[in-house]
């Protein structure tokens, strides 16, 4: 049921990093899946210990606080890859060929500056909190049980620098659309990836 | 420059940057460390030098957000939401309610359109994510709709829309949100959401079947089904009954004596028992990675919405912009019914452009205390109060109001959410073309707030039992 | 000049002695040096040491037990059972504490310099269903208490249970936990008093320690004139803030409990005295072996806070 990829796929040494890249980023993508899928079962070990043996998990909020980042961070390039971040295609909407690429082109190097400094900024924020000399590394804990914080807060750099990667790729494949035409390993717009199909089923009549 | 003007400047140039096509997310952080940089830059006056300064600064303020405001228990609640709205697919669930709706329902004017409005009302006792029950409904709705003659565009929106019931309906995530933010009671919070999520549900109905009479070829209704078959459909949309006697359980417990859990919590063990019944319904493996990345991808979108508009909201923070506003909503002199139509009215044009969590996360902490003190306090008695309503209730009538204003954003252009998933879900369908198709709808929404403004014991009967 | 402060939540007692900062400063200065206070706009709660740290703002208030690892010295003050019994004492502690080289060499890995405390009156507990009279009778209750005072419950058999502070009411109202530690304010802030049947006047666990720190570079940055100004009015700022919490706050607590018919209840200096030894002892023997490993001189700063305390200062 998921749903399909408007992504182009070719030959060219684009398209294979795109691809290779696309693994990586779906076993992201899982991984923020199965913490979601942990977080139920989290909740069923709580409230099973505290009703059933007057002993709930120590730190339930703690342990809730480490796997969020992992939900919230670790899919963000496989959603940028199929082009699922929201955005208003009132205007792109109406553009075609090189001028659309060339805008596209434009608010992606805009996100890549964004993310760049993000990915920098955030681990900032994980080095903070990191300190070799310390038991567990730690310079910074939860506040129940103390859990350290590092690898919940190395998330967000490790993520953003994947999309870091994506956004470089997608960059690349922009300027290239520009200068050829066309589009590959990029998500099209729904009107766009129509139109691709019907040229490829008019291909196989 | 002013720290205001900066901050007006900022908002410009987000503006355009959404016009012209960035990821909303993005353009929203980027908007905010452009403006931080901006503000710690003008307080060394623009130095050349200064300036490796003010975007190191910046960078570090910004970079703390993204992991300092999703490391929530609150915002726990969305992708477990969403979770059982994907599971519920592959338990049946979802296409059991719609099959039972179908033949219960389906013989009225604009028959099958109605249906998908009460099979999704039902399916919000157990889905607390207007997305995730938009998302599955596209799935099995629209196909039916689409087979006897519907509109493609209505038949969307119709989905679109009934997605939104699901967040006033209780379970609801952003409700507790709402609760969270402002520090109200859960469990009252969603009582009160009951009696709203069912009028939404009617007013859309009766919306449809208006629509049905005045309009020519408009989907016909279904009709045949015998009274076996009806009774045929509803137990194997029992196990809904089942899963949301044990939501309920966590927040109530009617049965007396001590509540299972917290609401938090209720949620988690809703998803766990779908889970079961998926599993028994032959949920494998492939099935179950499919549910976790479908889950993975909206909590993914949600979520980096939220960081980014938060280092947005970071940036006004510094330019002393909810401060401003919060003091100019005091100073005003208007009727105060007249000064909450127009913050509703405000929600309506702000949540054009933001989705609808983000939308609290940003106004809440200065709206809803100028709001409090409209209506004389937070600890005023009825008698006193200018809404002829205590605090408290004050509290919930005002979270009702807002959550529904923020699930009318979830259909409005340009930035739809429930619209871009059921664009997202069917190929065929643009997201102009689902926008196109809950048009209608708009109209429903605003009779609903208007009502629920003009007869606040719509939303008040039910908690006030409590 | 103009300094941000950031703040949380809104104006109350606990934040007195910042407003009342702010006015000395601006008025000593003739309004050459303001301090710009935020509640919660300019960073999270948890983060206000990292704002301080990257210079975002100049000013900040935080909790030591929101993230012990960030400032293990501090973290002393909030062992359980340490007999503190005012807020005087305990910013007199509490200075002392800010002052000892250690705690200095702690907070300077944030670039920050510790101001003054936010004195609380200890924390007790709030609960419905039966009293307990004797701390046998808190064998299997579920409490909302985290950190060391969650520990010292545990050693009495009390099951701490761990939610966020927000979803405590409708947890305490459904019965999933029974009982609450708060310090007074926040029981009043948080509705636990609602519903709650008792309150433990004198079991005294312990409390937070949330002092107001300064970025020391900007600290260091003021003009002579404007650093005495704020340094200067220390004293006076804390003054407010004491007879405010003690007259303003603590008055309405009295009160609130009476009209709610709230049950005080009272335990004998025996049992406190057991309670004390079961919690107490190893709570203190705990952090002192792992702040030693740490790097920190504990037992030093242990000594210091509970020999003042014997002294009766
Ligand atoms: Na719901
Ligand atoms: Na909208």
């Amino acid at each position: 049921m998921a749903t399909a990829s408007l992504v182009l796929t070719d030959d060219s040494t684009l398209s294979k990093l795109d691809r290779a890249l696309l693994r990586l980023e779906r076993a992201f993508a899982l991984i923020s899946g199965l913490a979601v899928f942990g977080l139920m079962v989290l909740a069923v070990v709580s409230v099973t210990g505290r009703n059933a043996f007057q002993n709930p998990l120590p730190g339930y909020v703690d342990w809730i606080e480490q796997a969020m980042p992992l939900i919230a961070f670790m899919g963000i390039s496989w959603v940028m890859r199929e082009g699922g971040h929201i955005r208003m295609d009132i205007v792109v909407g109406q553009l075609k060929g090189r001028a659309l690429y060339l805008t596209e082109l434009i608010t992606t190097l805009a996100v890549l500056i964004l993310m760049v400094l993000l990915v920098w900024g955030s681990w900032a924020h994980f080095q903070r909190s990191f300190d070799f000399a310390a038991p567990m590394w730690s310079r910074d804990s939860s506040m129940d049980i103390a859990l350290p914080i590092w690898p919940a807060k190395l998330m967000a750099p490790l993520a953003f620098g994947v999309l870091v990667a994506r956004l470089l790729l997608q960059v690349w494949a922009y300027g290239r659309a520009v200068v050829t035409g066309q589009a590959i390993a990029v998500p099209l717009i729904a009107d766009a990836a129509t139109q691709a199909r019907m040229e490829a089923e008019q291909l196989e009549d | 420059m002013e720290p205001i003007d900066i901050g007006l400047w900022v908002t410009g140039g987000l503006l355009v940057m959404v016009v012209l096509g960035m990821r909303v997310a993005f353009a929203a952080g980027l908007a905010g460390l452009i403006g931080l940089i901006w503000i710690f830059w003008a307080r060394k006056d623009f130095a050349m030098d200064d300036f490796g300064w003010a975007l190191t600064v910046a960078t570090k303020t910004a970079g703390q957000v993204p992991h300092s405001k999703v490391s929530s228990q609150a915002l726990s609640l969305i992708p477990t939401f969403i979770l059982i709205g994907y599971l519920a697919y592959y338990a049946g669930l979802t296409k059991a309610m719609f099959e039972a709706a179908k033949r219960w329902i389906a013989w009225v004017p604009g028959g099958l359109a109605v249906s998908t409005v009460f099979a999704t009302a039902g399916f919000a006792a157990v889905s607390g994510a207007s997305v995730a029950t938009s998302a599955v409904f596209a799935r099995i709705a629209i196909p039916e709709m689409l087979k006897i003659g519907y509109n493609k565009q209505f038949a969307a929106g119709v989905v679109a829309a009934g997605g939104t019931l699901a967040s006033l309906i209780p379970p609801s995530a952003i409700l507790v949100i709402y609760a969270i933010i402002v520090e109200q009671d859960v469990g009252k919070l969603l009582l009160a959401g009951f009696i709203p999520g069912l009028f939404s549900a009617f007013v859309y109905a009766a919306l449809i079947i208006g629509m049905a009479l005045t309009i020519k070829g408009f989907g016909p209704p279904v009709t045949g089904f015998t009274w076996r078959e009806r009774f045929a459909s509803l137990p194997p949309a029992l196990p809904i009954v089942f899963v949301v006697v044990t939501i309920i359980c966590f927040v109530y417990n009617p049965f007396g004596g001590d509540a299972w859990g917290t609401p938090t919590e209720g949620g988690a063990i809703g998803a766990f028992v779908v889970f079961l019944m998926a599993l028994y319904r032959g949920m494998r493996w492939p099935q179950l990675k499919d549910a976790l990345l479908e889950t993975a991808k909206l909590s993914v979108m949600i979520f980096t919405i939220i960081w980014g508009v938060l280092i947005y909201v970071r940036f006004l923070g510094f330019a002393e912009l909810p401060a401003a506003f919060s003091d100019w909503i005091t100073s005003l002199t208007m009727d105060p019914m007249l000064i909450l139509i127009c913050i509703l009215l405000a929600y309506a044009v702000l949540g054009m452009f933001m989705d609808a969590i983000g939308m609290l996360l940003l106004t809440l902490p200065v709206v809803y205390p100028a709001v409090m003190a409209l209506n004389g306090g937070a600890d005023v008695a009825a008698a006193d109060s200018t809404f002829g309503m205590s605090g408290p209730m004050c509290a919930i009538w005002f979270g009702i109001l807002v959550v529904k204003m923020a699930e009318f954003c979830l259909i409005t252009p340009p930035i739809g959410l429930n619209c871009f998933v059921v664009a997202g879900v069917r190929d065929d369908l643009s997201v102009q073309d689902v926008f196109k198709g809950v048009t209608p709808f708009f109209i429903a929404d605003g009779v609903t707030i208007a009502l629920l403004v003009a007869f606040p014991w719509i939303v008040l009967w039910l908690p006030s039992l409590a | 000049e103009e300094w941000n402060v950031s703040l949380w939540g809104s104006p109350r007692a606990f934040t007195a002695h910042v407003e009342k900062i702010a006015e000395l400063v601006d008025e000593k200065t003739g309004g050459e040096f303001t301090l710009n206070i935020s509640y919660g706009g300019l960073s999270n709660n948890r983060e206000n040491l990292d704002g301080i740290s990257i210079g975002a703002f100049e000013m900040a208030q935080f909790c030591a037990g929101y993230h012990r690892d960030k400032n293990p010295s501090i973290t002393v003050l909030e062992l359980p059972f340490l007999g503190v019994s005012s807020l005087e004492q305990e910013v007199e502690l509490s200075m002392a504490v800010y002052q000892h080289p250690a705690t200095v060499a702690d907070l300077a890995r944030w670039n920050a310099t510790l101001l003054m405390p936010s004195p609380l009156p200890q924390y007790n507990i709030a609960g419905v269903g039966d009293a307990p009279a004797a701390l046998t009778d808190f064998e299997g209750l579920s409490v909302r208490a985290t950190g060391g005072i969650g520990a010292a419950m545990e050693t009495v058999g009390a099951v701490p249970t761990s939610m966020s502070a927000s979803e405590v009411r409708q947890a305490m109202d459904s019965g999933v936990v029974k009982a609450v530690a708060f310090a007074p304010h926040a029981h009043m802030s948080f509705g636990t008093i609602e519903n709650a049947t008792w309150w433990t006047e004198n079991l005294n666990p312990g409390t937070v320690n949330c002092p107001v720190v300064v970025n020391t570079d900007a600290l260091d940055g003021l003009s002579d004139d404007h650093r005495e100004a704020l340094l200067g009015s220390v004293d006076e700022a804390l003054d407010h803030y004491i007879a405010n919490y003690n007259g303003a706050t603590m008055e309405a607590w009295g009160p609130a409990l009476e009209e709610r018919g709230i049950t005080r209840v009272s335990f004998s200096d025996d049992e406190i005295a057991a309670f004390k030894e079961a919690a107490a002892a190893p709570a203190a023997a705990a952090w002192i072996e792992q702040n030693s490993a740490a790097g920190l001189p504990a037992q030093e700063l242990y000594d210091m806070v509970t020999g003042m305390i014997a002294d009766g200062s």
